[in-house]
């Protein structure tokens, strides 16, 4: 048993920094509490590297319900990296707030819970664990309380949240009754029961609803554009790139490990949901004017983009959306930290300013806050998928491995739109650099630098040396389907 | 014995009712009252299902379930609680300035 508890070492360790920030919290004047920023960072850091340094390991633990493997290894990564790049940049965001102990606890728990759903290896776990994560960014989205638009977005988010988690149960509900157990192996091992009564259909239908809020695929997106622009720009972060990323490990579990004999059902739905998604985001995301509710949609169009590896189902392609999903992670959580840090520029010239997400307040950014400006040039071109960038590398290995399975015209409507979404990259860009203003340079602060850089670091790091990121996904997505199918 | 087909029809039944007030209602404490009633459609599920394959897990899972329903109102009363100190309304038309 010990050994098996172990395993779970980096979620223990992030379980104590969790309830020991908001202990110490509790004692701390408010002056005081930015070391409560440092002391999360450090928590998140000793569980990644915890994560990083036990990379291979494969067990089960409690009573088969967790298990750890490549999959989970690979996820468990993506969300911790995203947690750190947050909670390092929130030492800023949270400088002078009395609340800032809930603020790091919340969002160490809404990590924990997302690591939970990546080693899931039982239903009851996995919608717990997906609660747990759910819950604590409910709270986090409403965290600014005297500003309408946190609230908005809170509840829009809440609201939303609750009725994809109740079309989840009631889905998991039916899987459960025809199945006879709540082991995701044992739903697989049990599923004629499901694939031969009508109530599977009614399951698959309703899970595709449950995920595909969490994800937010078209039609299920409302929530999305509404909750990262009205959220604080860092719980945004923390949404786009890992709340997001929880609904597609857990979609990858559930329907193709555990519903995989319904794939005939599911496939075809997932590959009109791509299609509609990454055109609907891309096509709305060209007349916004909050660069937030830009990068809402097209993080709806990249959501679109993985949801390909749904339709392809073939290792490489499965490879090739958890490698988007890692790039996604650092690319979408920098871009989302450079509209805080513009919105502490914005706040610092006049307090009073409401819409500090305006793409007006990006206008001769190259000169007011030079790191930041080519940080988000950096991002919004690897989201584009230029190459040398981690955006162009799992943009070509998931778009490479659609074509070779004669998904041609999936993979051409991909090209295109990505085509469609540099319209709007690009006028970032343009606003940034090549648009005057006449306000002096401001001094950057340093939690947002460094939570920048260590974003950057990663997507060049995917861009220049893929075979390692590419292998390591490869690892994850055969644990998906062992057989290679 | 009471024939399952009753309780998934009833547990049917209860979630279109909590789906139909979700989208009809437009005040905050009818829609969490119309997500509770989705969660426990759920649970009748879990329950009837759990005693008809005599197997204890769905019993267990409800459980958690109305655990976690307790907290999502929680939170869910809490937001709306701020949203009323702010607005002195929890009606749903008045929250409308995120829009595209």
């Amino acid at each position: 048993m010990a050994e098996n508890l172990m395993l779970f070492a980096p979620e223990l360790t992030l379980v104590l920094t969790g309830l020991f920030v908001l202990m110490v919290g509790l004692f701390l004047p408010t002056g005081a509490k930015k070391v409560l920023g440092y002391l999360a960072s450090i928590g998140i850091l000793v569980a990644l590297s915890l994560t990083v340094s036990s990379l291979g390991t494969e067990g089960m633990a409690f009573n088969d319900t967790l298990s750890v493997d490549a999959l989970s290894q690979f996820f468990k990564i993506v969300f911790l990296v995203v947690a750190l790049i947050v909670s390092i940049a929130s030492i800023k965001y949270t400088e002078g707030n009395s609340h800032t102990e809930e603020f790091y606890a919340l969002s160490i728990f809404a990590t924990i819970g997302m690591m939970f759903v990546a080693s899931a290896n039982d239903i009851m776990v996995l919608f717990v664990a997906f609660e747990l994560a759910s819950l604590a960014t409910y709270a986090l989205a409403g965290f600014e309380k005297k500003n309408q638009k946190s609230l908005e977005a809170a509840l829009k988010y809440f609201i939303i949240g609750s009725l994809s988690a109740a079309m989840l149960l009631f889905g998991i509900s039916f899987i459960y009754g025809l199945t006879g157990t709540t082991s995701i192996p044992g739903i697989a091992a049990n599923i004629t029961a499901l694939s031969t009564s009508p109530m599977g259909i009614v399951a698959v239908v309703l899970m595709l609803a449950g995920f595909g809020f969490k994800i937010a695929l078209v039609p299920f997106h409302m929530w999305a554009p509404d909750t990262y622009q009205g959220a604080p720009s860092v719980v945004s972060a923390l949404l786009a790139a890992g709340s997001k990323k929880m609904g597609i490990v857990a979609a990858f579990k559930i329907f193709i490990v555990a519903l995989i004999a319904l794939q005939a059902e599911w496939q075809i739905a997932f590959a009109i949901l791509a299609v509609v998604t990454m055109t609907y985001g891309n096509v709305v995301a060209l007349k916004q004017t909050s660069v937030k509710r830009m990068l809402a949609y097209s993080s709806l169009a990249q959501a679109g983009y993985i949801s390909m590896a749904f339709v392809v189902l073939t290792p490489l392609a499965l490879g090739g959306g958890i490698l988007y999903a890692l790039s996604h992670g650092f690319m979408k959580a920098g871009a989302f930290i450079v509209t805080a840090a513009v919105a502490y520029m914005v706040l610092s010239d006049n307090k009073d300013s409401e819409d500090t997400d305006h793409i007006d307040n990006f206008k001769g950014l190259g000169v007011r806050m030079p790191i930041t400006a080519l940080s988000m040039t950096i991002f919004v071109f690897a989201l584009a998928g230029i190459p040398l960038t981690a955006g162009y590398m799992s943009k070509f290995v998931l778009f490479s491995s659609t074509i070779q399975s004669g998904f041609a015209w999936l993979a051409v409507i991909a090209i295109l739109n990505s085509a469609i979404s540099l319209y709007y990259y690009a006028k970032i860009v343009k606003y940034m650099y090549f648009l005057p203003t006449d306000l002096e340079k401001v001094s950057e602060p340093l939690p947002y630098v460094a939570a920048l850089l260590i974003a950057v670091a990663g997507v060049f790091a995917i861009g220049f040396w893929p075979e390692p990121f590419i292998h390591w996904a490869m690892e994850a997505a055969m644990v998906l389907i062992p057989g290679g199918m | 014995m009471i024939p399952i087909e009753l309780y998934i029809g009833l547990s049917a039944i209860i979630f279109s009712i909590g789906l139909y007030g979700l989208m009809t209602q437009r005040n905050g404490i009818r829609i969490l009252m119309s997500v509770e009633l989705m969660l426990n459609a759920a649970n009748i599920n879990l329950v009837a299902f759990s005693s008809y394959n005599a197997d204890l897990t769905g019993q267990v899972f409800a459980l958690y379930s109305i655990a976690l329903a307790a907290c999502e109102a929680a939170i869910g009363f809490a937001i709306l609680m701020a949203i009323f100190k702010m607005k002195g309304t929890i009606n749903l038309d008045s929250i409308n300035i995120l829009r595209w």
